[in-house]
């Protein structure tokens, strides 16, 4: 009985330590109009165009990005759990370093690097996106590679990838048909998490110059009170939404394997 | 001329020999046993064959073509793996089909196949499950299936029961043998157990640290073992070391005691001879040797009683059925022991 209390106050204790500070935020999002409660933060921050521009612009780098790291770490991993086992110690390394190397050290050594002759990047927008993808893809490193890495460890990739090729298959083939609809859930994981950094990725699109909500939400919440409250409960949202649609697709895939079709 | 050649294979892992001087021909339709203990080497033979593992050295020819350097996926060998490596986003269906999905085959071919393939393993009601809902057995029948849709030169099993309950293996390899000898495939089946091999393989190759002892059908390599070691691993044998007394007349010597051996020529003065323990009668029997000893234990194996007797300072094991009319002796009991001289052994 005794636990039993100590548990619910200790969950009591979480949930007011989560929600609320959030639900701070949504109530003072609430309070634009004197003496009322309102959506009128919520109006002011949908009409505006800027939103709508940051939102498409990060909301595209982001499954750019996925794709990046999806194409980068799926066969990585692989050839990792297939033929280099020994070089996990140097993968695991490599993939922290966006901890400990600040993203402002990154961007400026990307535009160091790419803002000159041989390889100029920054002066169009264009390739400006591709180098602003390829800095989230290194920061989404750490979650992509331990996404896809614990889902090859749930199954056998060496007698898989062996049964492939005794029936014929090429590697292209057996990464696509075996390989990958395995570690699919995994793999959006990984997406999940990659989704909501670039989301809310403020250094890199600051520092490239690009239209991304990390900086809009920067910008509103230096000029204005109740806009940037509006937009945090926003963007809490989103990202519940992502963890939602990636429940919903893995239970999916989870009962395709599950049930007889 | 061979359809399966396999000359001289030589396989290193670092500093560690697998395989060393492996020869061996098969002939089309055969079912071969790669039999002995862990680490023999077996498996890495069947990885090469597989093109899963590249030789050092030595040549793999299939139906006389060269293929000791093609990819596993250019080989067209079929193989069935200890784990099942059924794929398990796949039906059983779909596993059955994929190799000649890949192969690009029209989908009213691949669909006839593998409807051909399930009433061959006798699986019609399971196309549409998923590994997952199969047990052991079901799993391992779908494996075999699968291998053999995409019609193989010849058919790799790597320890394919190792995993299954004592009953089912026992059922499921009737079921591989029904279904070699109805597809007429060249197999090789690689197993540490011997009862498997004997039982399945029209020859039996016994290895060990990487060498072939000895190769020969079921009851050549039983009865007549070239090696001790083919005569420890397979069966049950009473190893005696014994003397040269008379070479011309085949007489060895067991402390006091004296043998007659029939069959091969004695040379040296210290031999080593092996007997069946089934092949020992208790009791003095005319016209065979005798030994006495005396009763250590009595052990009971089911359809079999085993005896042992200490004679000259060594462990006899004699085996006898397990009849309702056996006579057994009691520890501590002296007693006679009877056996041919042609169930004598060199080794």
């Amino acid at each position: 009985m005794a636990r039993r209390l100590w548990t619910l106050m200790w969950g009591a204790l979480a949930l007011i330590y989560f929600f609320v500070p959030l639900y701070g935020t949504f109530d003072f999002s609430l309070r634009m109009q004197r003496g009322m409660l309102s959506l009128r933060a919520y109006e002011l921050v949908l009409s505006d165009p800027r939103f709508w521009e940051g939102l498409r612009y990060s909301a595209l780098m982001a499954l750019v990005t996925i794709l990046i790291s999806a194409l980068l770490f799926v066969p990585t991993v692989y050839w990792m759990h297939l033929r280099l086992p020994q070089a996990r110690p140097v993968l695991e390394i490599a993939t922290l370093l966006p901890f400990v190397v600040p993203a402002v050290v990154l961007v400026f050594g990307l535009i160091r690097t790419f803002s000159r002759p041989p390889l100029q990047l920054t002066n169009t927008p264009f390739t400006t996106d591709i180098l602003i993808a390829a800095g989230y893809a290194v920061l989404s490193m750490p979650y992509m590679f331990r996404a896809v890495d614990v889902g090859m460890r749930a199954i056998d990739v060496r007698t898989l990838t062996e049964a492939a090729q005794m029936l014929g298959a090429s590697r292209w083939q057996l990464l696509r048909d075996v390989i990958f609809p395995n570690v699919r859930v995994a793999v959006l994981s990984g997406a999940l998490i990659t989704f909501a950094l670039v989301m809310g990725e403020l250094v890199l699109a600051s520092f490239l110059v690009r239209p991304a909500l990390g900086p809009y939400m920067q910008l509103m919440g230096l000029t204005k009170a109740y806009e940037p409250a509006a937009l945090a409960i926003l963007s809490f949202a989103l990202t519940w939404l992502s963890l939602g649609a990636l429940q919903l697709l893995g239970r999916r895939t989870l009962i395709t394997q599950m049930t007889t079709r | 001329m061979a359809y399966l050649e396999l000359h001289r294979l030589r396989k290193t892992f670092g500093d560690a020999v697998a395989v060393e001087d492996f020869s061996l021909s098969v002939a089309q339709g055969e079912f071969i046993a790669f039999l002995g203990p862990s680490g023999c080497g077996k498996t890495t033979t069947l990885r090469m064959i597989a093109g899963l593992e590249q030789p050092d050295a030595g040549t793999i020819l299939l139906n006389g073509r060269d293929i000791t350097h093609l990819p596993p996926n250019k080989r067209n060998v079929g193989m069935v793996f200890q784990s099942y490596a059924l794929f398990p986003n796949m039906t059983v269906a779909q596993n059955i089909g994929y190799g000649l999905r890949v192969a690009g085959k029209p989908r009213a071919e691949i669909e006839q196949r593998v409807r051909a393939m399930l009433q061959l393993i006798q699986m019609e009601g399971f196309a549409q499950r998923y590994p997952h809902q199969l047990s052991g057995g079901q799993q391992q029948r779908v494996a075999l299936a699968r291998a053999l849709a995409v019609q193989p030169q010849v058919l790799l099993l790597d320890e394919p029961l190792s995993a299954l309950d004592a009953k089912i293996r026992v059922e499921l390899r009737q079921e591989i043998r029904r279904i070699q000898r109805e597809t007429g495939i060249t197999a090789i089946y690689v197993t540490h157990d011997q009862e498997e091999a004997l039982a399945l393989s029209d020859r039996v190759v016994v290895m060990n640290r990487g060498r072939i002892e000895q190769i020969g059908t079921p009851p050549e390599i039983y009865n007549e073992p070239a090696t001790e070691f083919v005569a420890r691993f397979i069966g049950h044998i009473n190893v005696l070391p014994v003397e040269v007394a008379d070479a011309a007349a085949g007489l060895v010597r067991l402390g006091a005691q004296s043998l007659r051996v029939e069959g091969a020529p004695l040379n040296g003065r210290a031999v080593k001879l092996g007997i069946r323990p089934e092949l020992i009668k208790l009791g003095a029997l005319d016209h065979h040797n005798v030994l006495q000893g005396r009763v250590v234990s009595v052990t009971y194996l089911g359809a079999v009683v085993r005896v042992h007797v200490e004679v000259e300072g060594h462990s006899v094991a004699v085996d006898m059925f397990n009849e309702h009319t056996l006579n057994l002796p009691r520890p501590g009991e002296a007693c006679a022991l009877s056996f041919s001289p042609r169930a004598c052994r060199l080794l």
